[in-house]
């Protein structure tokens, strides 16, 4: 729809009012999808607004996308259709907010770094320390169900997200859950829509625990010439009683990539690298927080594992080295996208007992297909393996579609499953993100048309071709 | 079915609408259940079992053959009770409610004869059990069970496992002749007790009661065998017959009553708990009732009561890796856990493992692994199973009725172990 | 009718898998709730294939299908409200698989959850979620209805535990949700599917995560004068963000009843207490304490303890976890609930419960999981006394729509069921309402599934409740 009919601008206008509806070129090029983009992008001031804008759209048979910071919307398959963006960004305030209770209800258009702010001015903060911190929203983080380093300890949104509260695909306000950080009262609607991608309903607001800001917060690097190294600490700590808050491994290039001192694209610059990541070494990051004596316990405690391990070095940041390593852990996404101009990201989901296999098994895969390559894997389970050719042509592509069939067996073999999370929009032509069909897709169309009869709401984006 | 009328009175204790009102159905008790966790029926629970006596009272559900099979599979082993939150004292109504069954239900004629012969015409005379005994005996030592076992014939009567089952019978002397004996402490007199001898046990486990004597008197107990004491009628107050267990309690009563002791002792579990719930089997009106009550708070197990005074005896070491078989009427029904461990503990050189599912029955239970031998065995199974997984060297109870059992099951499972009481191992300690 | 559809389920399951007789049915009616249902027929499936087949069985004959574990829920989850056929899971109770590296096991639903806990501690290890119930409650059961425990306040409920489920559709298709790894791939179905009450689909198998014993935990007893002393020492425990592994109270009074019974040392004559633990390694644990034990004094606490040993905190734990059933040593019956509110608002919820009583003329017991907000309070009421059981029903209603008033919910483990389905209106709008029907409809087309369950039927819960009494048995 390359040019809507001023009817329907119209009546969004109505909706929404004049200057929060935009036809132009700039602006709806913004909010592309795999090159697809809208035909206007609309930003409704509340969740009336939003239900009123997908009644319209179901009763025109509109395809809507809902967009917050925009860094993420490469996940998933390309769009079927594409009318609408609904920017959520003006729906950015904080609904509820009991820090007695810990507890907090916030809207989704709000930027995760702002909610920091204002969550630790109570020391508190929720454990979304997801990529692309500073521009993305807490719904737009929520929708594309990315994780974090701080899963290792938090979990991930599952487990903290509370209730919701959303538009569904009929246009009408609906919630699931609560305010309350215990409740079995009804249908637990808001997993659904964790990783949702938008296809089932618009998040309007979402509920969430909150968790207190540690009294101090320490991190640990250790060096190993060998893979086989880096899993032996992690099988060492996750055998011992310290539950480190982040347990990231890296490969060498991937060591190397965060190294390097690039601008990039991220709102704001990350803070200088320091001498914390060596390439030519596996490196095994963690994170610890707590009271002075306990800090000192997994500092030394870990440096024993480590040493036990076979390290090649280890050391023991403090505070004032946070930005540098934490930041480059949060920011890993973006900065593995960043160092291709066709980079290829997969998520595995696996256990770690099958680490040692996968990883051989994804390095030979790459250099099989000649594609340079890094990895970076979160202690508990979740691998990201990055294909970097340095082209984006036709040869590259070819490559990467052989790769990807590789990399989605290998996974499946290791016990998991694996998920082509960004790549190049003409990839996905020849390549399903979601890797072979599974047989639980056949009962996600039933979902999505419970939610979304019309079927109006990112279609084609997610699993199963939902 | 005519119910026979007109119906006597049960006596004894009769359950008030509050003490089945108690269970709130909350279903914690199942996984505690032997039966239960066998068929995993809730019929076969003690909440089900509950609710068809609650029933049965209303009128709701006939007193006929299923709710009598469902009662009859009760192994009476009471885990429930120190399962349940609510203290529902359920020893208390299946007992009354297989009295009403023994009232009101008509059983075939065998099981009737059977019944009355075992529980009102042999275990109340002592001599009537010596000559059993001394039957069985022959029939142990001379060859017979050799070419009963090997020719079939048992397999034959469907009587192979039941046999096994049989306790070995002592040699001479049963303990019968040590009634109206007094044995003097060793060194310093520290207390002086009654021995309650049993009446199987007289001539099955005579040895284990001299063992008992023995440990008593080493560690500066006297110890005075009444004369006239008969069996304790457990094994009859569990059938529901209560006319019989009511006998021998009164005669018991009156034995007892004839000295004063600081404890009367009994090592069968079995028998404890049954002792220390004589007033149960009378109304408050009767005169037993206080009398009962007198008797059963000096009531006590013989590993409770050591444990409670104090090993004195010196005690030599046994290398030996032990786990213990809790008997139910000691753990569930008198409520003695820590004391029979404490006492292992004690003997140096013994290394002490805990063993899984101690809490569950061995499927033992009184005449339960005659009456409902299949059930019984796939207990033993189990018990044998884990028993094996703590690797000890041997099996520790505390009743003579789990003793048998589980050297029943050492045979059949071919595990090895030794089947010991408590006090059999301290005994071993002393010498 | 029925006689044929046993008669097939007979020779489907083989004999001793079937039960329909009056005499055994009768046994069916009831769980741990205070609601009564009967099945028409009892079957005991042995595996996936058999649920699968006795699903496709009951669809030929249209009969109305509903699973049950150990039948200990306390919201009639497991009872059979419209008849028809019942799976009991019990006998599929295998532990398929434990993965000591990973830390995941698969069981059959029907495995009882402290067993789990058995089986896997000599390598250290145990299963999380600990309802009070857990010594017989079934897995099976726990994923039903997304079952909780005092523990649930560090370690959270049953669903952050699950990571897979195998489920039998109400087509008697089977199918796999979820994995081990515990990322979703596609929607969260096994998010969904965990807490759904037995409405979407029959659960035959399950992949839970394990979780590795703490290398220390300190157990404090701290005992107040009075229940305001208790709930604002546990709103600032929150406030503060010392998170305990378990914050319970347990009101003076109820508290007596207990210590009747376990003798473990509880006070007879306090106002209430607190139970609470802290977990984790020793450094962390001793701060913890420290912190725990400072914020009780500032609120006057009487004594603040810390169990010696595993023993003590074990028999402290003990009188807990069984302080419902001791509750059936003061009336022949109680109703608990389970509100959740935010637990900034303890101490003014808890003066209203009690004002709520009595005017109702009811002495209401507070023993619950204060850490997390969720409220047990208990009525206690005579059955015999039709009026009594109604007033208990109608304070119990009004002390749930204040928890919802509040910013919470009405239960916070034990599920909505056939307790508290009328109520759902209080908490979400017909729209809410509308969605939940129409998943529920996307796996349960015809509603044979656990039918009357969750959702509101129209009538008023009371009346509802009322007729259920009414036609079973004469309450006990």
């Amino acid at each position: 729809m390359n040019a809507p009919g001023s009817s329907v601008l119209a009546r969004l206008e109505a909706i929404a009012g004049a200057e929060h509806v935009l036809a132009q070129p700039g602006a709806r090029e913004a909010c592309a999808v795999d090159g697809v983009a809208p035909a206007a992008v609309v930003r409704p001031a509340s969740p009336e607004q939003v239900a009123e804008v997908v009644r319209f759209a179901a009763a025109e048979k509109l395809a809507v996308v809902p967009v917050g910071g925009r860094s993420k919307l490469g996940i998933g398959g390309p769009p079927q259709r594409y009318d609408l963006a609904l920017d959520l960004t003006r729906l950015d305030q904080i609904a509820h907010y009991d820090p007695g209770d810990l507890t907090l209800s916030v809207d989704a258009g709000m930027p995760l770094a702002r909610l920091a702010e204002k969550l630790a001015a109570h020391g508190q903060f929720v454990p979304l320390g997801a990529p692309w911190f500073q521009s993305a929203t807490v719904g737009g983080t929520i929708a594309s169900g990315v994780d974090s380093p701080l899963r290792q300890f938090y979990g991930t949104a599952r487990d903290f997200v509370i209730g919701a509260e959303f538009v569904t695909g009929a246009g009408a306000l609906a919630k699931s859950g609560g305010r309350v950080v215990k409740n079995v009262t009804g249908y637990d609607l808001h997993k659904l829509l964790i990783g949702s991608l938008g296809t089932l309903a618009v998040l309007t607001r979402v509920n969430f625990r909150t968790f207190p800001l540690p009294a101090l917060s320490r991190g640990f690097v250790a060096a190993f010439a060998t893979a086989q190294g880096a899993l032996e600490l992690r099988r060492r700590i996750a055998a011992s009683p310290l539950t480190p808050v982040t347990l990231e491994i890296l490969s060498p290039e991937c060591a190397r990539l965060f190294a390097a001192n690039r601008p990039g694209s991220l709102a704001a610059p990350l803070a200088a690298p320091g001498a914390w990541f060596h390439g030519e070494q596996w490196q095994v990051c963690a994170g610890f927080e707590g009271s002075e004596a306990v800090v000192a316990r997994y500092a030394r405690d870990l440096t024993r594992l480590a040493g036990e391990a076979g390290a090649a070095g280890v050391q023991i940041f403090d505070e004032d080295a946070q930005p540098p390593v934490w930041t480059r852990l949060r920011e890993g996404l973006p900065l593995l996208l960043e160092a291709s101009p066709a980079a290829a990201i997969f998520k595995l989901s696996l256990l770690p007992g099958q680490f040692a296999a996968v990883f051989e098994a994804l390095r030979a895969a790459a250099e099989r297909h000649a594609l340079a390559c890094a990895l970076l894997a979160r202690g508990c389970g979740a691998v990201y393996f990055a294909l970097l050719p340095e082209r984006n042509d036709a040869a590259a592509l070819a490559r990467l579609a052989a790769a990807a069939a590789t990399i989605f067996e290998i996974a499946a073999a290791g016990g998991g499953h694996a998920a082509l999370l960004f790549c190049p929009a003409a990839l996905k032509r020849s390549v399903s993100v979601w890797g072979p069909p599974r047989a639980e897709f056949a009962l996600l169309p039933r979902v999505k048309s419970a939610f979304d009869p019309a079927g109006i709401l990112a279609p084609g984006r997610f699993a199963g071709g939902v | 079915m005519t119910p026979p009328a007109p119906r006597a009175a049960i006596p004894g204790l009769v359950p008030a609408y509050e003490d089945y009102a108690h269970c709130t159905h909350c279903g914690l008790c199942l996984n505690h259940c032997p039966t239960y966790r066998l068929w995993k029926l809730e019929a076969d629970s003690p909440r089900g079992r509950i609710r068809q006596m609650i029933l049965v009272e209303q009128g709701e559900l006939a007193a006929g053959p299923i709710f009598v099979q469902h009662m009859d599979q009760c192994l009476d082993c009471r885990a429930c009770e120190t399962a349940c939150p609510a203290g529902v004292e359920y020893g208390k109504l299946i007992e009354y409610a297989r009295a009403r069954i023994a009232r009101d239900y008509p059983r075939p004629l065998f099981s009737r004869l059977a019944r009355d012969f075992v529980y009102r015409r042999l275990l109340p005379f002592p001599r009537r059990i010596a000559a059993a005994a001394r039957l069985t005996r022959f029939y142990q030592r001379s060859g017979l069970q050799w070419l009963a076992r090997r020719s079939g014939a048992l397999r034959l009567l469907g009587l192979a496992e039941r046999e096994r089952l049989l306790p070995r019978m002592d040699d001479d002397p049963f303990f019968f002749e040590r009634l109206g004996q007094i044995f003097p402490a060793q060194g310093t007199r520290r207390a002086r007790v009654a021995f309650f001898a049993g009446c199987v046990a007289q001539v099955g486990f005579a040895r284990l009661n001299e063992a008992t004597i023995r440990v008593l008197t080493a560690n500066g107990c006297e110890v005075v065998v009444p004369d006239g004491q008969l069996c304790c009628g457990a094994l009859a107050a569990h059938a529901g017959v209560r006319d019989a267990a009511r006998d021998l309690a009164r005669r018991n009563l009156a034995v007892f009553q004839k000295d004063s002791f600081d404890a009367i002792i009994t090592n069968a579990a079995g028998c404890g708990s049954t002792l220390k719930e004589y007033a149960q089997l009378f109304s408050t009106e009767e005169p037993e009732h206080a009398q009962a009550l007198a008797f059963q708070a000096r009531m006590r197990d013989v590993t409770e009561f050591l444990a409670t005074l104090g090993l004195s005896a010196p005690l030599k070491s046994l290398p030996l890796r032990v786990t213990y078989q809790d008997s139910c009427h000691l753990l569930h029904g008198q409520k003695v856990k820590d004391a029979p461990r404490q006492l292992l503990r004690a003997i140096p050189g013994v290394e002490f493992v805990e063993l899984p599912y101690t809490e569950i029955c061995c499927g033992s239970a009184g005449v339960y692994n005659v009456t409902q031998t299949e059930a019984s065995l796939e207990l033993l199974a189990e018990k044998m199973r884990h028993a094996a997984k703590t690797r000890a060297q041997a099996i520790v109870t505390a009743n003579p009725g789990c003793l048998l059992q589980l050297r029943a099951g050492v045979e059949m499972h071919k595990t090895g172990q030794e089947v010991l009481h408590v006090v059999e191992l301290l005994d071993r300690a002393l010498r | 009718m029925l006689a044929r559809l046993t008669r097939e389920l007979e020779a489907l399951l083989g004999p001793g898998a079937v039960l329909a007789r009056a005499e055994d049915l009768i046994l069916y009616e009831y769980d741990g709730s205070v609601e009564k249902a009967r099945p028409d027929v009892v079957v005991f499936p042995r595996s996936t294939e058999e649920v699968s087949r006795i699903v496709r069985l009951a669809n030929r004959y249209n009969a109305p299908i509903v699973g049950r574990g150990a039948g200990t829920g306390l919201s009639g989850g497991a009872l059979a409200r419209s008849g028809g056929v019942m799976l009991v899971f019990a006998r599929m109770d295998r532990i398929l698989e434990v993965d000591y590296e990973n830390l995941r096991a698969v069981v059959q639903p029907g495995v009882v959850n402290f067993d789990l806990t058995r089986a896997v501690e000599h390598a250290g290890l145990y299963y999380a979620p600990d309802p009070s119930s857990q010594k017989a409650c079934t897995i099976g059961g726990n994923v039903s209805e997304n079952a909780g425990g005092p523990h649930t306040l560090a370690y959270g409920v049953t669903t952050n535990h699950v990571t897979g489920l195998e489920v039998v559709l109400t087509d008697g298709e089977i199918v796999r949700v979820g994995g081990k790894s515990g990322d979703a791939l596609g929607y969260d179905l096994t998010g969904l599917l965990v807490g759904s009450e037995g409405t979407l689909a029959l659960v035959t198998e399950i992949t839970v995560r394990l979780s590795r014993k703490p290398e220390a935990v300190k157990t404090l007893l701290a005992v107040f004068e009075s229940v305001d002393d208790a709930t604002e020492t546990v709103v600032e425990i929150t406030a503060r963000a010392i998170t305990p592994a378990a914050c319970e109270m347990m009101d003076g009074w109820t508290l007596a009843a207990i210590e009747e019974y376990v003798h473990a040392g509880f006070p007879r004559d306090s106002g209430a207490v607190l139970l609470i633990e802290v977990e984790g390694i020793v450094e962390a644990v001793a701060a913890q304490a420290e912190a725990v034990t400072e914020v009780c004094r500032q609120h006057q606490a009487r004594e603040v303890r810390v169990a010696r040993d595993a023993r003590e905190s074990e028999l402290l734990w003990k009188g807990r976890k069984n302080a419902f059933g001791a509750m059936g040593r003061l009336a022949p019956s109680n109703y608990v609930l389970d509100g959740v509110i935010p637990r900034s608002r303890l101490p003014q919820t808890l003066r209203h419960i009690t004002a709520l009583g009595r005017e109702n003329g009811f002495r209401i017991g507070n023993i619950f999981h204060a850490g997390d907000g969720n409220l047990h309070p208990i009525i206690l009421y005579d059955p015999r006394d039709a009026a009594e059981f109604e007033r208990a029903v109608r304070t119990a209603n009004e002390i749930l729509r204040y928890c919802v008033e509040l910013g919470g919910a009405l239960t916070g483990e034990h599920g909505v069921g056939m307790e508290k389905n009328e109520l759902m209106p209080l908490l979400f709008s017909e729209a809410d309402l509308e969605l939940m029907r129409r998943v529920r409809d996307a796996f349960n087309p015809a509603g044979r599934l656990n039918p009357g369950k969750v959702f509101p039927t129209g009538k008023g819960c009371g009346e509802v409740r009322m007729k259920a009494q009414a036609e079973g048995a004469p309450p006990l």
